[in-house]
């Protein structure tokens, strides 16, 4: 399986995962959208130091998994692109910030220790949610949502076309690639004398192919606005899950759920 | 009805494609249109949608097409084209196939039960929320027939219809098309679809007729296939 | 170059969002002054082309490794700035939402690093000044020169400009502890290299076109009369050109990494967002390279001051309760997974 392949069949395992059904894909994907978006802000505005207060947000994503029936081992393979990144910069910090923070057994953690800890876990909840986000909803309903939410219809419109196109042209470069190779094994990548022709050529067959779609999108009586697929009114139950969400955020983010309950014990 | 009057088409000034090209498709008729590779086929099809325009006149219903009634003639006519992709381009068949009748003004309910209607017909229910890019290539295809249908077009082309499907799948189609009730016009190299399908044959060789008339007729003339890079269907080969 | 969620604070995420939205209604408005519905679908192919065409791995002669490419350049040279970063947001969004390459709320920023630059400052301040400029002179050899040139300095600085963007954005969110120098540092000389490659593939690609189909690229006539000549001439300049660039390039980076270990940090790093799909995962080195690099930092940098900060009244009670608190808080996780399997398995039965 080449790289395309690998990137096809990860979508199409994203499409399966929507395509579920779960009280949480049931929601209005405005509501999840939102509430994502809301847990995202809310994750990353802890202080950098504040590993503990941050820790208990784990519990939000955990339940969207348990509800929604969503396999937790696909999301961990995304951490892939993600957790280097952030380790790049975080694993300084430790060497940057050597002031010891507390101590747990004897043994000092030094601040930088914390941070890098804090920016692992903030990058590890946020693609969690927004995973979930994408798991339980299907790409048209997300677009119609974003069309509700006003986002211009220009770029909804073209999110939808090039999500379909992603499709195609990943394929046909995947089996491009695989006639490339089977005729220079050996290689690595693309040669120099092909780094021109390779893309370019699919690139003009897309031109002809970008004027046929455009023909028939006219065949069928298309103008200057794309009808979207319908959702379902915003209900009340998906006001209550967003109210609720956001009630639940704002306590994890200002009351210390952790140090409570520690305290509770402790006592 | 279809009647191309006198019509010639150059892609490059000096290169035309087609040449003085004249006949008449009647209510009802299933038409082949059959012809070497680079005979003008595909071009047919565009003239008669108004992708390209060229030279002398093409009459819709005895309207001639213009830019003005462009819209009106494309509600009409229904065309399936030879790469399904490039066809649907929705997320969903099912939104595929709403997209003609919103853009044609109908409700949501009418659209839906158009659809749904059509699907029946073809037997294609379980396809309906599927993903476009998630279905086979022979269901792809039903899909953009199922689409085109949708549209309730009083004519269909088709550009390669049984192209890339197996001997299953071909079947599905060919039975699909039999059953269609509109003026039809097919072109392939497939002419033992085309002798499935089709009443009349056109054979086109450098943008002009080379032969027009019954399929059982041209499809058999062993001499005149040849000598245009086709050969016999199989099915009369036998014989 | 995908920013991360837990790389930026919010409000920085939020004045990137804000600065990307305005940029893409500016496009949005020019477009539909344009002729959107026919461009629409130009967008969408091209789009998934540059999409999946960032997979493509490029052999570098003489390296052993490859390079990719990353579109914005090429986007607004074929399509023009507002519908190139119109297709480019698509694009990073689609890699954002179903890849996890770069995050949702970070999608500003990263609209801004890798579109904004490459469509807007590549189109207006490089692609089109230097085609419309008579540079090696008239004929097809001198437009040959100005696309590689154009594509090449395109490339180059709108990278370096994306990548300044990212040390400030992540150092203005108080993410990381690496002083800014330090970082820019970093940053700059790696992409300066990967710049290079991506302008000469982009050329590559871009010339091919224009040997094949010169209207379909922006601000590009089709000449004629085409002299041999001066088309060996540009071609010779353009090369001095490039190998000026790649030399003063390469020193640079020599001279900032000695030891060449950021390469091995970053490099994989890189990996990871340039491979995009990044599957190459066996070979992170990240950790063992990591730490050699961060030795060799602190011994750069150990004139610094550590950094006290206030919190040194924290009780040591508290952090114990913290941390039981946080046990706790797992076991609810926990509890809630083994419930959730739960009354799935009992559903399986039922």
């Amino acid at each position: 399986m080449n790289k395309m392949e690998k990137a096809l069949h990860e979508l199409s395992e994203m499409d399966d995962l929507a395509a579920l059904s779960s009280p949480i894909h049931r929601l209005h994907p405005a509501a999840k959208l939102i509430t994502t978006i809301l847990y995202i802000v809310v994750t990353v505005s802890f202080d950098k130091y504040d590993l503990g207060g941050l820790f208990p947000m784990l519990l939000w994503p955990v339940l969207l998994f348990q509800l929604s029936g969503i396999p937790v081992r696909t999301c961990f393979y995304k951490l892939r692109i993600v957790l280097p990144l952030v380790m790049a910069v975080g694993l300084f910090n430790p060497f940057f910030d050597r002031a010891a923070m507390l101590t747990l057994g004897g043994v000092a953690v030094s601040g930088g220790v914390v941070s890098m800890l804090t920016l692992m876990l903030k990058g590890v909840f946020c693609l969690m949610a927004s995973f979930l986000l994408m798991a339980t909803t299907p790409i048209d309903s997300l677009c119609a949502a974003l069309r509700r939410l006003h986002v211009p219809g220009t770029l909804v419109t073209l999110l939808l076309l090039t999500y379909r196109y992603v499709g195609v042209m990943t394929e046909e470069l995947a089996v491009m690639t695989d006639a490339y190779h089977l005729r220079a094994p050996g290689q690595k990548g693309i040669h120099v004398s092909a780094w021109g022709s390779f893309l370019g050529q699919l690139l003009l067959r897309s031109m002809d192919r970008a004027q046929e779609l455009y023909g028939s999108m006219l065949l069928r009586g298309y103008h200057d606005h794309f009808h979207y697929a319908p959702i379902r009114a915003f209900a009340a139950r998906d006001g209550i899950f967003t109210i609720a969400c956001a009630l639940c955020f704002a306590l994890l983010r200002f009351v210390n759920v952790g140090q409570l309950l520690g305290g509770l014990v402790m006592r | 009805m279809i009647e191309f009057q006198h019509v010639s088409f150059a892609y490059e000034k000096g290169r035309e494609v087609i040449r003085d090209l004249s006949f008449r498709i009647g209510d009802g008729e299933s038409v082949g249109l059959i012809g070497a590779n680079g005979a003008g086929k595909s071009t047919v099809m565009k003239l008669m949608l108004g992708l390209v325009s060229g030279e002398g006149k093409i009459l819709v219903d005895g309207e001639e097409l213009t830019k003005q009634n462009l819209s009106l003639i494309r509600r009409k006519l229904g065309f399936v084209l030879q790469n399904s992709d490039n066809q649907m381009f929705m997320p969903t068949v099912y939104e595929d196939m709403m997209f003609a009748p919103l853009n044609y003004m109908l409700s949501r309910e009418e659209a839906e039960k158009r659809v749904d209607a059509v699907l029946g017909r073809l037997g294609l229910q379980e396809l309906k929320y599927r993903h476009n890019h998630r279905i086979s290539g022979g269901e792809k295809r039903m899909a953009a027939i199922a689409t085109v249908l949708a549209m309730e077009p009083e004519m269909i082309l088709m550009d390669e219809p049984s192209s890339a499907l197996d001997p299953y799948n071909r079947r599905l189609v060919i039975n699909a098309i039999r059953e269609l009730g509109q003026t039809k016009l097919i072109s392939s190299h497939d002419l033992d679809m085309i002798l499935d399908t089709c009443d009349r044959v056109i054979l086109l060789s450098g943008g002009e007729i080379a032969a027009d008339g019954p399929a059982e007729e041209i499809l058999r003339d062993r001499a005149l296939l040849e000598s245009h890079h086709l050969e016999l269907p199989l099915r009369l080969a036998d014989k | 170059m995908h920013m991360a969620d837990a790389l930026l604070a919010p409000a920085v995420a939020a004045t990137m969002y804000v600065a990307s939205g305005t940029a893409a209604g500016v496009s949005i408005h020019k477009l539909r002054k344009d002729d959107e519905p026919q461009k629409l679908p130009v967008m969408a192919v091209t789009a998934a082309l540059v999409f999946a065409g960032q997979m493509i791995n490029y052999t570098i002669p003489g390296t052993g490794s490859s390079g990719h490419m990353c579109g914005g350049m090429m986007l607004s040279a074929l399509l023009g700035p507002f519908a190139g970063f119109l297709s480019m947001i698509v694009i990073l969004a689609i890699q954002c939402l179903f890849f996890a390459d770069g995050g949702l709320m970070a999608l500003g920023a990263n609209v801004w690093n890798m579109a904004f630059y490459g469509c807007f400052v590549g189109y207006f301040l490089i692609w089109r000044p230097i085609m419309r400029s008579r540079l090696f002179g008239e004929g097809k050899g001198a437009a040959r020169g100005r696309i590689v040139l154009a594509s090449i300095l395109g490339c180059v600085i709108t990278l370096q400009l994306g990548a300044f963007s990212v040390v400030l954005e992540t150092s203005l969110s108080g993410i990381t502890e690496l002083p800014f120098g330090a970082f820019v540092a970093l940053m700059q000389p790696i992409h300066l290299a990967i710049g290079l490659v991506e302008g000469l593939i982009t050329s590559a690609v871009l010339l091919f076109v224009y040997e094949s189909r010169p209207e379909l690229l922006q601000c590009v006539e089709p000449a004629e009369g085409e002299s041999a000549k001066r088309s060996l001439k540009s071609v010779v300049a353009v090369l001095a050109i490039v190998a000026l660039v790649v030399g003063g390039g390469l020193s640079l980076l020599a001279s900032s990494n000695p030891d060449g270990l950021e390469w091995a940090l970053f490099g994989n790093a890189e990996e990871g967002y340039a491979e995009n799909m990044g599957l190459d995962e066996d070979d992170f080195g990240v950790e063992s390279a990591a730490a050699e690099k961060a030795g060799a930092i602190q011994e750069a940098t150990s004139f610094l001051p550590d950094y006290a900060f206030a919190d040194s009244d924290t009780p040591a009670g508290t952090t114990v309760s913290g941390v039981v608190g946080s046990a706790m808080v797992a076991g609810v996780a926990l509890l809630i997974c083994l419930a959730g399997g739960f009354f799935r398995r009992k559903k399986a039965q039922s």
